[in-house]
């Protein structure tokens, strides 16, 4: 498995601020075709999708939220005459400004209230789809048409792996199935010979498009060697094969079916659900939040952790403190928590 | 006797197709038994609609099974002849019409409800005053589990002549009720909102399903209904129990005193 500084260079970390100037153009020319007449702006997308971290590289002021999310409707009423008074803004994450408890959904209420007014100032507003879906199943008459992002399509995928790992377009990168040998990048040309895999295909319908997640596939099936190495396997085939050209760097990838990714563990309780759902409405949340969001005693909250810790579906920021669902265990706990009735986001 | 061809017809029952005949039902019965055993096991281990389906189809194949040996069994005993099988089984008819009147009855009901579905392994029902779930439907009785853990065997004939109340009828949608008197004088709108939000929060409710708060006075309380659908139907307990401490907290926080007995004045 490639690690560390290999890792970082097949599949680095995307530069956020590409995302935050595509984002701002495209609202800007929205507005100036007249499509987009609000104030306030909102970006909905599902978990990982770095809508987050690029609102935070825009030059607006950036609003973060109280210390106590528990707020009276005057409280949240005059925090956010506070707030927003002032230059435009930026709301990188909506998620984090309440909690779903009776005393936890004033200052939410109160902002959207505001919004519908179109009386909040100039702002953007990032939001993650599962928040969003709660609270528009909460207010049926909110009417805001958010924008999201589009999902990547595989050949999309292929050409951003490609872009990422190249150093942008600086190095000829190539990517190769481990069982086959087929390619995965470079991008393919219109004449080319080489024969090309459908992984990235596939790895766009586990990810639904889902950049984020799709990425931490990527990583996790990146390898450094072939399963069996290329000299063994002419000797096996008894073919005399010439050995590959290689002009830049060369990784292997494991295809889906082999790759072992985290699976929600069976549990008679619904305590792994309440968790894993408290978790993606509210992107993230520390334990005492989540003994006050799913009304778990904190003993029990600390119990499914750990078993969910183990099973790599969630892991804890260290900045914040807070648990956050693991982008390789997305698929599979957005299919359990579909199965077994909670309401899920519509991406 | 003679005048139905009944000499005839079992004239070539041997003592080898009898054995023939009863390893077939043997099987079958061994069949039948595994379907009944494996399948809702298997139902047990997986949730959602998968595990409505398959406890679904373990009377369906039952009825198969059953349909299929009596079509196997039979040409075996008896000369497959047109005469002969209405001399068989218009015998049987007779036999069984007197005999089993009233099984009959259950049975013609159970096939009933096989197409018509009132009632569908899963579903939440109500018949004669008691409500429970489905656990299995038999050839001539249905069996539910009512919420306290017991087992109720519903005959089918019940079909044609009681209301019955199905709460789910097939989905997983299945709408619960959590009722309240409070002490009148007190901001009704704004206890409805209260409530609406409690619902809202409570992690068993599926947000996507209508939520209601309803509110109408009686001679000594005003009556608040909460009304909104769990997960999962088999939570419907728990989920009413969370509603209603969510409400009772509501109340306390403020002020509103819950009437839990109803106080009635002296004639």
């Amino acid at each position: 498995m490639l690690e560390g500084d290999k890792l970082r260079v097949f599949a680095p970390e995307p530069d956020s601020e590409l995302l935050a100037k595509a984002l701002q153009d495209q609202l800007a020319r929205l507005r100036q075709a007249g499509a987009h007449q609000r104030n306030v702006s909102f970006v909905v997308a599902p978990p990982f999708s770095g809508v987050a971290e690029a609102l935070c590289r825009t030059q607006r002021r950036t609003l973060t939220p109280p210390d106590n999310l528990f707020m009276t409707e005057q409280d949240a009423a005059v925090w956010w005459d506070e707030q927003l008074a002032g230059g435009d803004w930026i709301v990188p994450e909506l998620a984090d400004f309440w909690l779903r408890h009776q005393s936890g959904l004033n200052l939410l209420r109160e902002f959207f209230a505001r919004i519908a007014l179109d009386n909040a100032g100039n702002g953007v507003v990032g939001c993650v789809s599962w928040c969003w879906q709660f609270w528009t199943q909460y207010l049926p008459e909110l009417s805001l048409a958010p924008y999201t992002l589009a999902p990547l399509t595989g050949e999309q995928m292929t050409r951003w792996f490609n872009y990422l790992a190249s150093g942008r377009g600086e190095q000829q990168v190539i990517a190769r199935m481990t069982h086959d040998g087929l390619h995965v990048l470079p991008v393919p040309e219109e004449k080319t010979r080489l024969k090309y895999s459908s992984f990235t295909q596939d790895l766009a319908t586990l990810a639904r498009g889902n950049r984020g997640i799709a990425r931490a596939i990527w990583q996790r099936a990146l390898r450094a060697r072939p399963e069996k190495s290329e000299e063994q396997e002419n000797k096996e085939n008894g073919e005399k094969r010439a050995p590959v050209e290689i002009g830049g760097r060369q990784c292997w990838v494991v295809p889906l079916d082999q790759l072992s990714l985290p699976s929600v563990p069976h549990s008679a309780g619904r305590q792994p659900g309440h968790i894993l759902h408290a978790l993606l409405l509210h992107n993230g949340l520390t334990t005492e939040q989540l003994h006050m969001v799913t009304g778990l005693p904190e003993q029990e909250v600390c119990l499914t952790l750990d078993k969910l810790l183990r099973a790599e579906l969630i892991y804890r920021n260290q900045i914040s403190g807070a648990y956050e669902v693991t982008p390789l265990g997305y698929p599979a706990v957005r299919k359990n928590l579909q199965g077994r009735g909670y309401p899920v986001d519509g991406f | 006797m003679e005048g139905f061809g009944f000499k005839d017809t079992f004239s070539t029952i041997t003592t080898d197709s009898l054995l023939e005949a009863l390893l077939v039902v043997v099987v079958a019965s061994l069949l039948i038994m595994l379907v009944q055993k494996l399948i809702p096991a298997l139902a047990g281990k997986l949730g959602g609609k998968i595990r409505r389906y398959l406890l679904a189809s373990v009377p369906l194949l039952r009825l198969l099974i059953i349909v299929l040996t009596i079509v196997t069994v039979v040409p075996i005993l008896v000369e497959p002849s047109f005469e002969n099988m209405v001399a068989v089984f218009g015998a049987l008819g007779l036999a069984l019409g007197f005999a089993f009147k009233d099984y009959a009855n259950s049975l013609i009901a159970g096939i009933v409800t096989l197409y018509e579905m009132p009632y569908r392994p899963g579903d939440w029902i109500e018949v004669n005053g008691q409500y429970g779930e489905v656990r299995s439907i038999g050839t001539r009785a249905a069996e539910m589990v009512t919420l306290d853990d017991t087992v109720i065997v519903i005959p089918h004939s019940l079909l044609w002549n009681t209301l019955l109340a199905n709460g789910n009828d097939g989905t997983d949608n299945l709408m619960c009720v959590a009722e309240l008197f409070l002490d009148p004088n007190h901001d009704v709108a704004r206890m409805q909102n209260l409530f609406r939000d409690a619902v809202f929060t409570c992690p068993l409710t599926k947000t996507y399903q209508p939520v209601l708060v309803t509110v109408s006075a009686t001679d000594d309380a005003m009556r608040y209904r909460l009304k909104a659908y769990p997960l999962e139907p088999r939570e419907q307990a728990r989920f009413i129990s969370d509603l209603t401490a969510r409400a009772a907290a509501v109340c306390a926080s403020e002020g509103v005193r819950m009437v839990s007995k109803r106080v009635t004045t002296p004639a």
